[in-house]
C-alpha cells in the first residue's frame, strides 16, 4: 500500500517543521533589531530636541542682552505673541498628539501639484510663508520676513528675511529659496497650472542679500498678499527636479515630496504615499521662539459618516465637523458634551450660496435682464426662513459677496426681507401680471413666467432650498422647475451659458477680487461672469479698486461696489454657512477669534492649542 | 484539446477589443466631458483656476483630439507590440515594448501605481474571506444534507437566508455601532487596517514591563475581523445550498448505499465517497471567482475606510477617470476570459464524459 507513513514522510515533515521554526526565529530576530533601532532613534530625537532648546534659549537671550530688553524681544517675535502667551498658561505642556481626519482620500501632498483642500491643510503646517495674518485683528504679521516695504506705488514689494530660519533638515532658509520657489512654479515642465495661474501676475522675484524683491507689471491690490503668502520651497530639495525633463517628470509623478521650515514635518519628506493616512511630527529644528506643542498631528482618512461619529465618540479622533442636524442632536447628547467642547462660528474663509440669474440666452436678453425682476425674486427668496428651517439657525442671510467677518463688506446695507407685496409690485412694473386668471403671471405677449432652476444634484441642502424657493415663487405666480444636475453638466451649462437660473457656492476670503465674477470683460469664455451681467460703473469701480494700494481708499471703493451689487442683484445672495465643530476636551486653549477658531495650523504658527500634562494620553 | 485551447485564446482578442471599444465610447459619450470633474475636487470652485486647468489637461492628454485618435493612441500604449511613445508625445520606433497603462487624470499618477497600491489590500482581504466562506459553506452544506429535514437543516437554512437578506451597508454600520463603540462593546477598532503607529511596533507580540503589546501581525488581524465578517456573512447562503443539493443527490445514490452495506462507517461514506463526488459544482464556482478576487467590495471598503480595488474602480467611474477605468476593465476582462477557459479545461479533466474534440 502506498499510503504507509514511511521514512520519506518523516523527513518531509522534519524539513517543513524546520523551515517554519526558522521563519519564526527570523521574525523574532528582526523584532529584536527593530527594538534596537527604535531605541537609537529615540535617543537621537532627544538630542535634537535638546540642541533646538539650547538654540532657542540663545536666540531669546541674545535679543534681551542687546539692551533693548523685553520690548525688543516682543517686537522681534511680534507674530508669535499669541503663541508665547499660550506658553505662559499655568497648565501649558508640550507633548501628546492631535488626531484629526479627512473625509476623503488624499492623492498628493507635494506642493504645486496637489489640488485638494486637504493637502493645503497639511502643507500649512509644514511650509512657511513670508507673512501671516493675525487671526484676531486680521493685520499682517511678520513670519519668515522680518519687515517689508511696498515701493513704486505697489509695483515692487521688498521683504527683509529673518536670520536663523532653517528648514526641517537643518539647511538655512534664504532669500534665494524664495526666488527659487517662483522660478520653480513658473517652469512649464512642472505640472502646476493652478499655482501658475495665480503667480503669473508677478513679473520677477529676485534675491538681494537677505532681502527678496517682488516686481509686478501693474499695480494690483492683492500683489502684497500674493508675494507674502507664497509657501517657501527649499531650493536644495526641489531644485534638482528642474535639472532635466526626466527629473521634472519624476516630480510630476511624485505623491509626497514635502519639506519646509514650518512647525511640523513629515518623518520622511519623500516617502509619503496615498492610502496610509498622514502623520506629521514636530519639527525639532523649528526656528520660532516657541516649541510646537504637539508631538504629532495625525490625519486619518474616514469616509463613512457612522464610522466617523463612532471614532469621535470613542475618543479616537479629537475633532468632528458636524452638519446642522447632527450638531443640534449631538449638543443635546450627554455622551458627546461630556467629551467635547462645541463651537459654532463663522470662518473668514467660509463660502456663500447664491442664485445666479442668466441675463442673456442665445444672444438675446432674458427676463432676468430686467433689474426689477431680479429684485422681485430676491424679495421672494425668504433667506431668513432658509437659515432658520433648512440650516436650523446655523447660517446667516447674505446680501453680497463679501464676508461679514472681513472689512470689505459695506455693513450699512440691509438685507432685503421676504416681501410678497413689493415683489408683486416690482413684477407688475416690469410688465408681468396674471392676464388670463390662471394664477401664473405673464408678460405682455402672454408668455407665462416659468423657468428651469439648475442646481448640483447630490446635496440635500440645495434640494431643500430649491423646494422652498419653488413654494415661495408660486405665491407670486412664478413657476420654478427644479433641475438637479451632475457636476460635469453644471460646469458645461456655465461654459455654454445655457441655463435660466443656477444655484452654486463660491468660497470667500478676507479680501476678494470681484473682477472675475462681475466685470463685463469676464463674459468671455474662461471668465466667471457666466450670467452676462454688465454695469459700466461697477466695471470702473472694480478696475479702480484693484489698482489702489492704499487699504482705506480701496475699502471705500469696495463698499461702493457692494452697494451697486446690492442694488442690481445680479445674484440673489442666499446665506453664509457657519462651521459646527466639536473638539475633544483634552485640547486646551481653544478660542474663538474674529477669523474663526485659533487653530494654529491655519495661521502657520505653532502653539496656542495644547494638551495639559494630566490629560495627555498618547505615550511616546 | 490543444487546438481547442488555441482557438479559445485567439477568440479572446476580439472580445477584449470589443470590451475596450465599448467602455471607451461610453466614457467618451458621457455628457460634460472628461476634464470637468477634475476642476472641483475637494471644495467649491475658485475662479482663476478653472481655465488654466482645462487648457492644461487638453494639452497634456490630448483631450481635444478626435475620439478615434485618442482610442488608437491608448490601444497602442497598452499593447506589448507597437510604436514607442516619446516623452513629448510623438511616435517612436515600432517594436516590442513595455505595455503602458497610462496616467490617471484625476490623481495624476500612473495607473499601474494605483493598482499596485490597492491590489494587495484587496488580495489580503479576499485571501482570508474566500477560504472562510468555502470552509463554512462546505461544512454547513454537508451537515444540512446529512441531517436533512431536521432542526439543524431548518435552522441553518433559515439563518443563512436571513443573513443573505441583510444589506451589507446596514450590517457594516450595525457592526461598528455595536462592536466598535464605547457605548456598547468596544471589542474591535472602527476603521482602517492597522492602529496608529502600528508600523513602529514589533511584528510579533511583545511582552514588556508595561504589559503586552499586540505587535503588528495581531493588530492587522484584529482590524480585519469586522470587515471580513461583513464580507462573508451573506455568501454562506448560496454556497451552502449548492453543497447541500450536490451532497444530497449523491447521498441517495446507489453507490452510497453499497458503501454503507459493505460496512463503511457513516463518516467515511459521507466524507470519502459522497463528498468527493459532490465537489464538481463547487469547483465550477471556485474557478469562476478568480476575477472576483481582484474586485473589492466598495461598500465594505468605504464603511471601514480601507483603500482597496472596489473604491478605486467606483471613484474612477464617478470621476470619469478614463485610463483607470479602461485599465481595470482590461485586466478584469482578461482574467474573466482566462478563468472561463480554465473552468472549461478543468471540466474535461475532472469529468471524462466532457470532450472538446
Amino acid at each position: 500500500m502506498g499510503n504507509r507513513f514511511g521514512l520519506k514522510d518523516i523527513l518531509l515533515y522534519l524539513i517543513l517543521g524546520g523551515i517554519l521554526v526558522s521563519i519564526w526565529l527570523a521574525m523574532v530576530q528582526m523584532d529584536r533589531q527593530w527594538l534596537l533601532i527604535r531605541q537609537t532613534q529615540g535617543q537621537l530625537e532627544e538630542q535634537t530636541r535638546d540642541l533646538a532648546d539650547i538654540r532657542r534659549q540663545l536666540q531669546r537671550g541674545l535679543v534681551v542682552a542687546d539692551g533693548a530688553g523685553a520690548s525688543a524681544a516682543a517686537s522681534q517675535w511680534g507674530g508669535f505673541a499669541r503663541a508665547l502667551q499660550a506658553e505662559q498658561m499655568p497648565d501649558y505642556a508640550t507633548g501628546d498628539w492631535y488626531v484629526d481626519y479627512f473625509p476623503d482620500d488624499l492623492q498628493k501632498l507635494t506642493p504645486v501639484l496637489s489640488s485638494d483642500a486637504y493637502a493645503t491643510v497639511v502643507q500649512q503646517q509644514v511650509l512657511d510663508t513670508l507673512i501671516t495674518r493675525d487671526p484676531e485683528t486680521l493685520e499682517w504679521l511678520p513670519l519668515v520676513a522680518q519687515s517689508w516695504e511696498i515701493l513704486d506705488g505697489g509695483l515692487t514689494v521688498r521683504f527683509k528675511l529673518r536670520r536663523g530660519v532653517t528648514f526641517s533638515d537643518g539647511e538655512p532658509l534664504t532669500a534665494a529659496d524664495v526666488a527659487f520657489t517662483f522660478r520653480f512654479v513658473m517652469d512649464e515642465r512642472v505640472a502646476g497650472p493652478r499655482w501658475r495661474a495665480y503667480l503669473s501676475r508677478i513679473k520677477s522675484v529676485e534675491a538681494d542679500g537677505d532681502e527678496v524683491v517682488f516686481r509686478y507689471e501693474e499695480p494690483y491690490f492683492g500683489s502684497f498678499e500674493l508675494a507674502g503668502t507664497l509657501p517657501i520651497l527649499a531650493e536644495h530639495f526641489y531644485g534638482p527636479f528642474l535639472e532635466s525633463d526626466e527629473a521634472a517628470e519624476q516630480f510630476n509623478r511624485s505623491t509626497g515630496l514635502l519639506l519646509g521650515s514650518g512647525p511640523y514635518k513629515l518623518t520622511d519628506p519623500r516617502g509619503w504615499a496615498p492610502g496610509q493616512g498622514i502623520e506629521l511630527v514636530r519639527n525639532e529644528r523649528y526656528w520660532g521662539p516657541v516649541r510646537p506643542a504637539f508631538d504629532r498631528i495625525i490625519y486619518k482618512i474616514i469616509q463613512n459618516d457612522a464610522a466617523l461619529l463612532t471614532e469621535f465618540k470613542n475618543g479616537d479622533i479629537d475633532f468632528y465637523r458636524a452638519r446642522p442636524l447632527d450638531y443640534r442632536n449631538l449638543t443635546a447628547d450627554p455622551s458627546v458634551t461630556e467629551r467635547a467642547q462645541s463651537y459654532e462660528y463663522y470662518d473668514a474663509r467660509g463660502g456663500y450660496i447664491y442664485i445666479a440669474w442668466n441675463e442673456q440666452l442665445d444672444g438675446k436678453p432674458t427676463r432676468f435682464a430686467d433689474r426689477r425682476v431680479r429684485e422681485a425674486l430676491t424679495y421672494l427668496s425668504d433667506r431668513q426662513r432658509m437659515c432658520d428651517e433648512i440650516m436650523l439657525g446655523y447660517a446667516r442671510p447674505a446680501n453680497g459677496p463679501f464676508n461679514p467677518m472681513g472689512r470689505q463688506i459695506n455693513a450699512e446695507l440691509p438685507t432685503r426681507p421676504f416681501d410678497l407685496d413689493r415683489a408683486r409690485a416690482l413684477l407688475k412694473e416690469a410688465g408681468f401680471e396674471d392676464r388670463d386668471g390662471d394664477g401664473v403671471i405673464e408678460d405682455a405677449d402672454g408668455v407665462p413666467f416659468r423657468f428651469t432652476f439648475t442646481y448640483p444634484s447630490g446635496s440635500d441642502d440645495y434640494k431643500r432650498v430649491v423646494l422652498l424657493l419653488k413654494d415661495l415663487y408660486v405665491q407670486a405666480g412664478i413657476i420654478l422647475d427644479p433641475e438637479p444636475t451632475d457636476w460635469p453638466l453644471v460646469l458645461k451649462a456655465l461654459d455654454d451659458k445655457t441655463f435660466d437660473a443656477i444655484s452654486l457656492g463660491w468660497t470667500s476670503s478676507f479680501e476678494i477680487d470681484l473682477y472675475q465674477y462681475f466685470h463685463s470683460s469676464q463674459m468671455e469664455p474662461g471668465g466667471d461672469n457666466f450670467i452676462s451681467y454688465s454695469n459700466p460703473e461697477l466695471d470702473r469701480l472694480i478696475e479702480q479698486a484693484r489698482a489702489t494700494m492704499d487699504e482705506e481708499t480701496r475699502l471705500a471703493l469696495w463698499h461702493r461696489a457692494h452697494e451697486i451689487l446690492w442694488h442690481d442683484q445680479p445674484y440673489t445672495f442666499l446665506f453664509w454657512r457657519s462651521r459646527l465643530d466639536f473638539i475633544d476636551r483634552r485640547i486646551a486653549n481653544v478660542q474663538r477669534v474674529r477669523a474663526g477658531l485659533n487653530w494654529p495650523g491655519l495661521w502657520r504658527m505653532p502653539g496656542e492649542w495644547y494638551v495639559p500634562k494630566d490629560r495627555q494620553k498618547y505615550d511616546r | 484539446m490543444v487546438n481547442y485551447v488555441i482557438r479559445r485564446l485567439l477568440l479572446m482578442v476580439p472580445t477584449l477589443l470589443g470590451i475596450t471599444v465599448l467602455v471607451f465610447s461610453v466614457m467618451a459619450m458621457a455628457p460634460g466631458g472628461i476634464g470637468a470633474n477634475l476642476l472641483t475636487r475637494g471644495g467649491d470652485m475658485r475662479p482663476e483656476e478653472r481655465q488654466a486647468m482645462m487648457e492644461y489637461l487638453n494639452r497634456r492628454y490630448g483631450l481635444d483630439q478626435p475620439m478615434t485618435t485618442q482610442y488608437l493612441r491608448w490601444l497602442n500604449n497598452v499593447l506589448p507590440i507597437g510604436y514607442e511613445t516619446q516623452a513629448d508625445g510623438s511616435r517612436g520606433a515600432f517594436g516590442v515594448k513595455v505595455p503602458d497603462l497610462g496616467m490617471s487624470f484625476v490623481k495624476n499618477r500612473p495607473v499601474i501605481d494605483l493598482v499596485a497600491e490597492a491590489l494587495p489590500v484587496t488580495l489580503l482581504l479576499n485571501a482570508l474571506t474566500v477560504p472562510l466562506v468555502f470552509a463554512g459553506s462546505i461544512l454547513m452544506g454537508v451537515y444540512t444534507a446529512r441531517y436533512r429535514g431536521q432542526a439543524l437543516d431548518v435552522g441553518i437554512g433559515t439563518a443563512n437566508l436571513a443573513l443573505w437578506s441583510v444589506p451589507t451597508i446596514w450590517m457594516g454600520v450595525l457592526l461598528i455601532g455595536f462592536f466598535a463603540s464605547e457605548q456598547y462593546l468596544k471589542w474591535f477598532p472602527t476603521t482602517g487596517l492597522e492602529s496608529l503607529r502600528a508600523d513602529t511596533w514589533t511584528f510579533l507580540p511583545l511582552h514588556t514591563e508595561a504589559g503586552w503589546q499586540r505587535g503588528f501581525l495581531l493588530d492587522v488581524l484584529w482590524h480585519m475581523v469586522l470587515p471580513i465578517a461583513c464580507l462573508t456573512y451573506s455568501s454562506f447562503a448560496f454556497l451552502t445550498k449548492l453543497t447541500r443539493s450536490a451532497v444530497l443527490e449523491n447521498l441517495l445514490a446507489d453507490y452510497a448505499r453499497t458503501a454503507r452495506a459493505k460496512g463503511a462507517s457513516d463518516q467515511v461514506v459521507l466524507w470519502r465517497h459522497v463528498f468527493r463526488n459532490s465537489l464538481l459544482p463547487l469547483i465550477t464556482v471556485a474557478a469562476s471567482i478568480l476575477p472576483g478576487f481582484l474586485v473589492g467590495s466598495v461598500i465594505v471598503e468605504t464603511i471601514f475606510s480601507i483603500d482597496g480595488m472596489g473604491r478605486l474602480v467606483v471613484e474612477a467611474v464617478q470621476m470619469r477617470d478614463r485610463e483607470v477605468v479602461l485599465s481595470i476593465t482590461l485586466i478584469s476582462g482578461l482574467l474573466t476570459l482566462v478563468s472561463y477557459l480554465l473552468v472549461d479545461i478543468c471540466y474535461a479533466l475532472a469529468d471524462p464524459r466532457v470532450s472538446y474534440e
